[in-house]
């Protein structure tokens, strides 16, 4: 008697490690997610960052004040405006301080914009580095400015804001190179 | 789809007693659709994996002395300044030598050779000269160069023994100075203004 052949018309892969697979990373991603704070989320401008070899130290996460300087540009190259934002990452202590500031009282943002940069926005500047080391002592500064900011400026900011007030060491937020 | 194929169902016992015309079937293993669960997990694995940045901002560490208007008196032989030109040109001399250049790259290599002279070695002091006009973002790379040269000269002064034996730990000694109108006129950034740079 000649065999029936059964004609093939589905196969059946086991599909069991791949979803295992897919499980394991899904939950890798979820746990090292980090999503956008507040401040990056109101932050409109963009900071190109210097760029420097690879290290190891990262932006602490806690305690941390930021003084942004932001920069604009026209089409070619030449800088047009520079301007100072602060932020305050613990929440406590930031309704603290801008409590005690009259323009930003009653504000929820985390992200203020102190101003344009001049003698005026340096001392608010001042102002603000000062009440945030008086509310929180253990806090730490960073200074996040834009790359083609000319020096000056950070050698103001170094002398008339962070030496003013002692906060002598603080950090400049960097990118990694090829980052 | 994803449920496996008749992995759960047990091979048939032989019935006893009489013999139905239908065969009752137990149910014993189920068989679940898998596949919208496997379309969620894929969805929100690629929605986790596009959004996640892996590289996230770094910081360079910077302390300056507490007062600015403090005069310190050093040897002229201990000290190399780094001077920066607002048009990014870097120079750099030893006391009151005359200012050389150097370029970025070649920064590192530079204070590697002078921290470890013999004679200056572990005393030699690092003083960054920088024009208002030069770029935030090149003082950082400078900054970046000379904590890189760093490794070696901390290397090569660990091998070493003290008076007493001990190894000798690297004692760094850096600053930013002032940028005096001094500093300008000696590596020229005064007459580079006169030449109608924008």
């Amino acid at each position: 008697m000649p065999k029936v052949k059964k004609k093939r018309i589905s196969f059946v892969i086991d599909m069991t490690p791949l979803v295992d697979i897919t499980f394991l990373l899904l939950t890798f991603f979820m746990f090292t997610a980090k999503f956008k704070t507040e401040a990056e989320s109101e932050q409109k401008f963009f900071i190109q960052r210097p760029q420097v070899t690879a290290d190891t130290s990262k932006l602490p996460e806690r305690d941390l004040a930021i003084i942004k300087v932001a920069i604009e540009t026209d089409s070619v190259t030449n800088i047009t405006d520079t301007t100072m934002y602060y932020e305050i990452v613990n929440e406590i202590d930031r309704a603290t301080v801008w409590a005690q500031v009259k323009d930003f009282a009653r504000t929820e943002k985390a992200l203020m914009r102190v101003g344009t940069i001049d003698s005026n926005s340096l001392n608010m500047m001042s102002h603000l580095v000062k009440n945030t080391i008086l509310t929180n002592p253990k806090t730490r500064f960073a200074i996040d400015a834009d790359k083609r900011l000319q020096y000056k400026w950070i050698w103001t900011i170094m002398n008339d804001v962070m030496r003013k007030n002692r906060a002598t060491v603080f950090n400049f937020v960097t990118q990694k190179k090829g980052a | 789809m994803a449920g496996g194929s008749g992995g759960m169902s047990l091979p048939e016992r032989a019935k006893r007693g009489k013999i139905s015309k239908r065969k009752k079937k137990k149910r014993i293993g189920f068989h679940l659709d898998m596949t919208p669960l496997v379309d969620i997990t894929f969805l929100l694995l690629t929605f986790f994996m596009f959004t996640t940045t892996m590289a996230a901002p770094q910081v360079m560490e910077m302390s300056i002395p507490p007062e600015l208007l403090l005069n310190v008196e050093v040897k002229e032989s201990e000290l190399m300044t780094i001077t920066v030109r607002g048009d990014g040109k870097i120079f750099w001399n030893i006391g009151t030598d005359e200012p050389e250049v150097v370029e970025l790259k070649k920064l590192r290599e530079l204070a590697e050779r002078e921290n470890l002279k013999p004679t200056v070695r572990n005393k030699l002091i690092t003083s960054l000269k920088v024009s208002p006009e030069a770029s935030y973002g090149l003082v950082v790379n400078i900054l970046d160069e000379l904590n890189l040269a760093e490794v070696k000269i901390t290397e090569v002064i660990g091998t070493e023994k003290d008076e007493e034996g001990n190894p000798m730990k690297r004692k760094r000694k850096f600053t930013l100075a002032n940028f005096t109108p001094d500093d300008a006129k000696l590596i020229g950034e005064d007459t580079l203004k006169l030449g109608g740079r924008k």
